[in-house]
């Protein structure tokens, strides 16, 4: 077995960071590299408090790298927070950040603003009693595993894996930490143990934010039998928190709807996750990825008059206003409200990548929902409707028509928008000559091409004695454009 | 006349009379140095001979004539070439594939050398009739033709050859290789791109494209340039090519014409300016490539693209507010681009100069006419003409004996996939 | 010769030039083959290869016939598609063997002209429309009303009768449904 100490200095110190390191695959993240929010309305106190263990020192960091205003108070918090953990290493990163960001803060020398803003020092004494700790603990944990593995006794086993899972994670060890809850897979004996195998699994793969990871577990853990009676208070809970885990992958790889999906089935009663995630973190992902993505009815059903979700939305009492005005179809107030909250969702780790599209989809939504039900729109209403000029809004229009999103035409003349059918007939005809000339076409080259094959015509290369490559260039004194 | 003319002229006269051709071909090929060496008396010879009767024996002489390295006198040779090709009787010719279409590539490498490519337009024309046996099938002739053509600036004479679609290739005693076939459709290519026919130029060059190729062709690489333009211009992206390309093209071909990607790219983002942004960074190399035209017709084009979507978002649009969409100058710009494509039916749209408005329509087609259902009519025989065409090669290669023997796992590894049998012999 | 005024003939005319060129001794024809062929060319509206014949006329050709230039420069006005240009170009004492051709193409021009109008324009300023088919404004706007246009006399402003469709070609009913017959059994195969 490694001394973790040493496996902890290769790696974990990187963890906290990952949020930002981790390029999507997707080019729209640009935003989410380097953004700053100025006014954020946001109780670092009672925020934090919905988190343990990483959960909370990573959303800290998160909101430091991205609030100036809020960076100092994050960052000692987190540095706090490091200090009840055996995680040297994060201690370490945070206590340099947070020293950087007092100093910076000031135009003091170093040592003098030191004095004055109390910029914490490195505690090397906690840093050196906390490895020795950690190392002890490990070397206990280690030694009870092996003797309950000479012992044979499979309980015992999981739970030492399980226990010395727990370890690593508290150590910042991750990806020992998901090795250890792995390996505890062998030696469960009821359904029960494998989803708790699943859950530790999960956990780990958020912080390394390995999606597919974390959506097959969940899988996994959803096809243990009897894991998850309904009636129990226990199943309920496990179901709660792999639909919130499951609406997080979906979330991070902008699979909106499916998130929104997930999110809306976990039970308000039963949400406890503070590992991960927070009821009021549930109310933003599902209400917003639902307006970005369902229709009018799908809202209705599913959101509004869920009863579930409304103890949600109790939590987030803008949202749920939004909800509602984007409901009664009040959509220039609705995108006002959202305008406004946008500075505290973009303090959200994981949703912050993806407000720009969520709110571009609902605002797209909302347009095409005004449209539906007219055969003609007042463009000049519609455009105070949704707090825009003409211009603006024509071109939005525009964009949509051509997505498809919104069968009209603009009459800028007018300034109407008109309703426009696709004549289903003439478009079949169309499409139907358009395939007979591409087959035409199609089967031409396929009978020259075996006339080709028949005559064994290919491109070789030239002589190797040619010398000037003469085979391929094209004969001189002719009007084509070959080279030279 | 020495002795050896004599019993040159005997032999075609007794031969051809006898209707032995095959024996004739193989005598007039070991004649020729014995004709060589006679040379100043050929034209005697050649006079005692007759054009009908005797096309092999005349044939060879011409050959020979065309093979000195000095020409003595080319009037004369280009009237006997001419009365040659005019007169000779086919069946006999095509006895003599390789030496036809040999001396057809001299003839029009003369021409060439002489700067009087359209003096060999007719004659090129009348000597694939005479070598093909069939209309739609593809002689080494074809692109000496279409070189002829590009060269004298009179592309329509090709046009009678091009608008037959090749179903066979002339194998000219194995002489008939990858370059004959790529020219042709290079060429080919051009020529429609000349006339602005498009969509059979891309076609063209997409054939040329795909030619089984286990090297780096400069043609392949030129046709592929065009290919990115033509298809630009005509459908506003790259189609994808089919899956029996080589992977030389996607490996070599591709990387080296990273300059038409950034064009296409441009384009197919709809933005003008980039493209020609582009455009004048590259001058020289478009210029070096002779695509300058081509690449002006792509900018243009993007901006009647841009106006199509316009048609597809808008009723009514004023045109100033047009030609501020899509970067045009002013009002009276896109009147101009407007007008022009309603000329060409390229949209469908009335002007308004009362109020300075455009209204656009949908195709006015609706598919309910008797013109309409003809047209449909003509498309539905020729898709079955070509897919009874198909069905027939289908059958061909099942009862094809080693088609038959490989299916059947008698394995005899690499027979070459037609023995070529030249035909006549 | 032959007075040329329907089109079948100039198509045939159009066809025997173009054989007489490629027959041509030393492939260089005569100047009024060219000057007639490149006037046909004009005729039939083909520009592309119009181009490609002022292309390959030989210099000298070029310099002793200013008839031909003329031709030419009409041309590359109906290449821009300037309407005032080629009337302004095709107004020239065109020589004897040019001439019907010549007013043939005036005539085919204008008729165009109109048929664009009538097809792009729903209101059309009487001058611009003018400058379309050539004529002093009085006189178009007189012929744009014959035609069964509205002239507004006070803003000067043409508004375009939209072209009728042309009639529909019947169908034999019969030969119609032997052939559906035949779609219907190609397609199950």
């Amino acid at each position: 077995m490694p001394l973790p100490l040493q496996q902890g200095a290769l790696q974990p110190a990187a963890e906290p960071m990952q949020v930002d390191a981790q390029p999507e695959e997707n080019d729209n993240t640009e935003e989410s590299q380097n953004f700053n929010v100025e006014n954020p309305s946001i109780d670092l106190e009672q925020y934090a408090g919905q988190y343990i263990g990483l959960a909370r020192i990573h959303r800290l960091l998160f909101i430091a790298d991205h609030c100036p205003t809020l960076k100092i108070e994050a960052l000692r918090m987190a540095l706090a927070y490091s200090m009840t953990t055996f995680n040297a290493n994060l201690y370490q990163v945070i206590q340099r950040k947070t020293h950087e960001a007092v100093s910076a803060s000031s135009s003091l020398p170093d040592a003098v603003a030191g004095a004055i803003h109390n910029a914490p020092t490195l505690d090397t004494q906690w840093i050196e009693t906390t490895a020795k700790k950690a190392a002890m603990k490990l070397e206990k944990l280690d030694t009870d595993l092996k003797n309950y593995k000479s012992n044979s006794i499979k309980e015992s086993i999981r739970r030492g894996h399980d226990d010395l899972g727990d370890h690593y994670l508290d150590c910042g060890d991750l990806s020992n930490a998901l090795k250890c809850y792995s390996r505890a897979r062998d030696y469960c004996t009821n359904p029960k143990h494998v989803v708790n195998m699943c859950l530790n699994v999960i956990k780990v793969s958020v912080y390394l934010q390995n999606w597919s990871h974390v959506q097959s577990y969940v899988n996994k853990a959803e096809a243990t039998p009897e894991a998850n009676e309904p009636g129990k208070d226990s199943g309920q809970t496990v179901q709660s928190k792999l639909k919130c885990a499951a609406g997080l992958a979906e979330l991070a790889t902008k699979k909106f709807k499916s998130a929104a999906k997930y999110f809306l089935q976990s039970s308000f009663d039963h949400c406890n996750f503070p590992e991960l995630i927070s009821p009021s973190n549930i109310t933003m992902y599902g209400a917003l990825c639902a307006l970005a993505t369902f229709d009018r009815q799908e809202l209705q059903k599913n959101v509004i008059a869920s009863s579930s979700f409304k103890q949600f939305l109790e939590l987030e009492p803008q949202l749920r206003d939004i909800l509602h005005r984007f409901h009664e179809s009040k959509y220039a107030s609705c995108l006002k409200l959202l305008e406004e909250i946008k500075d505290n969702l973009l303090l959200d780790m994981y949703l912050a990548p993806h407000i720009n599209i969520l709110y571009a989809q609902i605002r797209n939504r909302a347009l095409c929902q005004y449209f539906s039900p007219y055969l003609s729109a007042d463009m000049r209403k519609m455009a105070s409707a949704f707090n825009t000029t003409l211009p603006a809004l024509e071109d939005e229009l525009m964009q949509l028509i051509l997505e498809g999103q919104i069968k009209a035409r603009i009459d800028s003349h007018n300034k109407i928008l008109y309703a426009k059918d696709i004549d289903e007939r003439s478009t079949t005809f169309e499409k139907a000559v358009a395939m007979g000339k591409e087959y035409q076409r199609r089967s031409k080259a396929l009978i020259l091409r075996s006339a080709v094959i028949k005559n064994q015509i290919h491109v070789k290369s030239p002589p190797r004695d040619g010398g000037q490559g003469g085979e391929m260039s094209i004969a001189p004194g002719t009007a084509s454009s070959a080279r030279n | 006349m020495s002795s050896t003319l004599e019993h040159y002229v005997n032999t075609v006269q007794n031969y051809s009379t006898q209707g032995n051709f095959a024996q004739l071909c193989e005598f007039i090929t070991k004649s020729a140095d014995a004709l060589t060496k006679n040379i100043h008396h050929l034209d005697y010879v050649m006079g005692t001979l007759n054009v009908q009767q005797h096309s092999l024996g005349i044939l060879g002489i011409l050959c020979v004539k065309f093979n000195m390295p000095n020409i003595h006198d080319f009037e004369m040779l280009f009237h006997q070439t001419q009365e040659f090709i005019y007169m000779c009787n086919g069946e006999q010719v095509r006895y003599a594939t390789e030496s036809f279409a040999d001396l057809s590539h001299k003839f029009t490498h003369q021409l060439i050398d002489r700067k009087t490519p359209l003096r060999g337009i007719a004659i090129l024309s009348k000597a694939i009739r005479k070598i093909q046996l069939f209309p739609s099938q593809l002689t080494s002739l074809h692109s000496d033709l279409c070189q002829l053509c590009l060269l004298s600036k009179n592309m329509k004479p090709a046009l009678e050859f091009l608008d037959v679609d090749i179903t066979d290739i002339s194998k000219e005693g194995g002489q008939y290789d990858a370059k004959d076939f790529l020219q042709y459709y290079y060429y080919g290519g051009m020529i429609y791109t000349a006339l602005k026919k498009y969509d059979r130029s891309l076609y063209f060059f997409e054939i040329a494209i795909t030619t089984p190729s286990m090297a780096v062709s400069h043609i392949m690489m030129e046709a592929y340039k065009k290919f990115i333009l033509v298809a630009l211009i005509l459908h506003g992206k790259i189609p994808l090519l089919p899956k029996y390309t080589s992977q030389v093209v996607i490996r070599y071909i591709k990387p080296l014409c990273q300059l038409y990607h950034d064009l296409s790219n441009a384009y197919c983002g709809n933005r003008s300016n980039d493209l020609r942004a582009i455009v004048t960074k590259h001058t020289e190399t478009i210029n070096r490539d002779k695509n300058m035209g081509l690449v002006k017709q792509c900018i243009n084009s993007l901006f009647k693209k841009n106006i199509q979507r316009l048609t597809k978002t808008f009723l009514t649009l004023s045109l100033a507010d047009m030609a501020n969409r899509v970067h045009l100058s002013g009002a009276k710009e896109a009147e101009k681009y407007v007008l022009h494509m309603i000329e060409d039916g390229e949209i469908y749209a009335t002007i308004n100069q009362k109020d300075g408005m455009v209204r656009f329509h949908d195709n006015p087609e609706e598919y309910n006419n008797a013109t309409m259902l003809r047209h449909i009519d003509e498309e539905m025989q020729k898709c079955m003409k070509l897919d009874n065409k198909l069905k027939e090669m289908d059958r061909e290669i099942t009862v094809n004996p080693q088609y038959v023997q490989k299916s059947s796992g008698t394995h005899d590894d690499d027979l070459p996939v037609s023995s070529t049998k030249v035909q006549g012999y | 010769m032959a007075v040329y005024g329907r089109k079948t003939d100039f198509r045939r005319l159009e066809r025997d030039l173009e054989a007489q060129e490629l027959e041509s001794p030393g492939g260089v024809a005569g100047s009024y083959v060219y000057s007639q062929l490149l006037s046909i060319y004009l005729v039939h509206n083909d520009t592309c290869n119009a181009k490609f014949l002022w292309k390959r006329i030989p210099q000298n050709i070029k310099t002793s016939n200013t008839e031909l230039n003329q031709i030419w420069a009409v041309g590359q006005k109906m290449w821009q598609r300037d309407y005032p240009g080629v009337y302004e170009t095709l107004k020239y004492d065109w020589s004897d063997r040019i001439k019907p051709i010549m007013n043939s193409l005036t005539e085919s021009i204008r008729q165009g002209a109109f048929r664009l109008v009538s097809l792009a324009y729903s209101s059309i300023n009487s001058e611009e429309f003018a400058s379309f088919v050539g004529m002093p404004v009085s006189e178009a706007i007189q012929a744009a009303v014959a035609k069964g246009w509205t002239a507004d006399a006070q803003s000067k402003i043409l508004t375009p009768k939209k072209a009728e469709k042309i009639g529909d070609p019947p169908l034999p009913s019969e030969r119609q449904l032997s052939v559906l017959t035949d779609y219907v059994s190609f397609l199950e195969n």
